[in-house]
């Protein structure tokens, strides 16, 4: 064989000898790769998944499997008689209502201020970054400084505007909007990035053009920088909207630290997650739980439906389409 | 003329407000972790107090010697960060490997593996996280640590999103020239991409590490109070034979358990931000 010329048929016939075309091992190397991932995917997520699927048509307990029982839907028609169901579900609502709209605009903001040519740029976007380095557990050790109802620094600070000093339940009665604050505290950082990593790849040359086409600044903003960053906008909400219903964390984190160990969560963040959490975890209704959690699951598929449907009504792919770069 | 003076005019005040709204927002980031720090030197009673002192009297280093002492915290810390740096960097390699795959391999199938890469990122982990926990206390599982080593082996789609978005803008000649030179295919990964990726590793590395080390949710679903991470250490520990908190040595512990984080992202910061920026969107 090594006495054979080497033309690109020779290899083709020996590579054949070998018993494999080159794309056939090709793809042998492919699923060889990328096999640990397969595995993982198989073991860690389908598995996981079809067995909850599986355990919401159930009474499990978390315990017994010998009084396992086959319920039906029952789980699930149970959820639209909970009260606490339709309660949570709109507390996350408006929980994403009021959480992503303003970490949308106020990181895009400072995305937009740190894309321009500011001294100190660098010092700035560090410590707009610093809050997302920080674990909502310390966060929220330091943000009950804040938001304490009595002495908090944040109504010490409103007392000095106000006649009477005033003692507002930021952990309590107003933890939405409590809860909030840290959330948009710790992930402003995070979605600036992003926007900014955005913004520097729209060419110069566009925005010269415009310019020089008599374009002022808000022009330019409103024609050539929004609709190019649209792309980058529709990629956040869908992650914001995924993130803001399966919210568990900080509400919980919220009752166990920020008003000292309380068991029970104050009502206003009585989220979705909460009352599945507290379902599964505290009552071993785990039958009754993961229906909770398919629920939710198929909520969330259905709006980022809704969202990826409406991509072609503002979200610009011109580019892409005329073949540009 | 004079709509350019305006101009001027609008140019000059659209900039002090630019800078006005960047020092307003710097103040109001860091605040909360201005008051961490300084907190942390108080007594109890000074905690919160009327009128305000911001400043502790008298700093109490002791606070600081208070959260090794009532709790094992070095040990604890040591545990969670070697488990953060295992799961992590078993989690950037697999993550790479397939990223690799991904970018290079335009095979039968690989793009609709690919697709489901992606639309595992809009699959809410709480879905699966519960499930999961389900199956490990089946298995046992619960209260050791391998559900993170389990979990790290299989890589992670955000991850490998990553790898694959900066792997593609790889120039197609090095491989070929690797290749003449007898270089098989995980050789050409392990010894032209790996070592080109290092930003992308770097950032990965990174937030593996952090997302163990700040996680509160999966040590406490999965581990007891003596086998348990920094996170959930953190809420619990610190308490006076009462059982009421003492506030202000929580405080110290969160300063503790925050300076590793800050201090390796000041070390990596351009890595970090160069390889979000090369590899999170582009694609």
């Amino acid at each position: 064989m090594a006495t054979e010329t080497l033309t690109p048929q020779s290899i083709y016939g020996q590579v054949k000898k070998a018993g494999l075309t080159r794309s056939q091992k090709r793809t042998l190397t492919f699923y060889t790769l990328v096999l640990p991932w397969i595995i993982g995917f198989i073991f860690l997520s389908v598995f996981p998944l079809v067995v909850g699927l599986l355990t919401s048509f159930t009474n499990y307990d978390g315990l017994n499997l010998e009084t396992i029982k086959f319920v039906g839907t029952r789980n699930y028609a149970r959820a639209f008689d909970d009260a606490d169901v339709s309660f949570s579900l709109m507390r996350t609502v408006l929980w994403g209502l009021l959480n992503l709209p303003l970490w949308l605009v106020v990181s895009f903001t400072l995305a937009l201020i740190l894309n321009q040519d500011v001294r100190g740029r660098g010092i700035f976007r560090t410590i707009f970054y610093l809050p997302s380095l920080i674990p909502a557990t310390a966060a929220i050790t330091a943000w009950r400084i804040i938001l304490e109802r009595n002495f908090g620094m944040l109504n010490n600070f409103i007392s000095l505007f106000t006649p009477e000093p005033i003692a507002i339940g930021w952990l309590s009665d107003y933890s939405l909007q409590g809860m909030t604050g840290v959330a948009l505290w710790g992930g402003l950082g995070s979605g600036m990035i992003i926007f900014l990593a955005g913004l520097q790849g729209i060419p110069d040359e566009l925005k010269e053009a415009a310019r020089i086409d008599g374009a002022n600044g808000l022009q330019v903003f409103r024609h050539i920088t929004l609709p190019l960053m649209t792309p980058v906008i529709f990629f956040q909400l869908v992650l914001g909207l995924i993130g803001a219903f399966q919210q568990l964390n900080l509400p919980l984190l919220f009752t166990r630290v920020g008003i000292a160990s309380a068991s029970v969560p104050p009502r206003p963040i009585y989220l979705y997650m909460i009352h599945t959490w507290s379902q599964i975890m505290d009552q071993g209704r785990y039958g009754y739980g993961t229906a909770l959690l398919w629920m939710l699951f198929i909520g969330i598929l259905i709006l980022t439906g809704i969202v990826f449907w409406s991509e072609k009504y503002w979200v610009y792919t011109g580019a892409t389409e005329e073949g540009g770069k | 003329m004079d709509a350019q003076r305006s101009g001027w005019l609008m140019k000059r005040i659209s900039r002090f407000l630019g800078y006005l709204i960047l020092i307003l927002t710097s103040l109001v980031l860091i605040a909360p972790v201005f008051f961490m720090v300084v907190s942390s030197f108080k007594v109890d009673a000074e905690y919160l107090s009327f009128p305000i002192r911001i400043f502790p009297k008298i700093a109490q280093w002791q606070n600081y010697k208070l959260v090794f002492t009532m709790t094992p915290f070095a040990k604890i810390a040591l545990r969670t960060a070697l488990l953060a740096i295992s799961t992590a960097t078993i989690t950037a390699f697999v993550s790479s490997m397939v990223g690799y795959a991904f970018a290079r391999y335009n095979v039968p199938g690989s793009k609709r593996l690919f697709g489901i890469v992606v639309a595992m990122l809009i699959v809410p982990f709480i879905v699966i996280l519960i499930p999961q926990f389900i199956l490990y206390s089946k298995l046992k599982l619960t209260n050791t640590y391998w559900p993170w080593i389990l979990g790290a082996l299989g890589g992670s789609p955000f991850y490998i999103f990553m790898f694959r978005q900066f792997f593609l803008g790889f120039p197609k000649e090095l491989e070929d020239a690797a290749e003449v030179d007898g270089c098989g295919p995980f050789g050409i990964y392990w010894r032209i991409f790996l070592p080109n990726a290092k930003p992308v590793f770097a950032t990965v590395m990174i937030f593996a590490t952090n997302s163990v080390w700040g996680d509160y949710l999966t040590p406490l679903l999965y581990l007891s109070n003596s086998k348990t991470l920094l996170g959930v250490a953190l809420t619990t520990a610190f308490r006076n034979p009462q059982g009421i908190e003492i506030k202000t040595v929580t405080l110290a512990a969160s300063v503790l358990y925050i300076v590793p984080l800050i201090i390796t992202f000041f070390l990596a910061q351009k890595h970090i931000l160069k390889g979000v920026v090369t590899s999170g969107l582009k694609g």
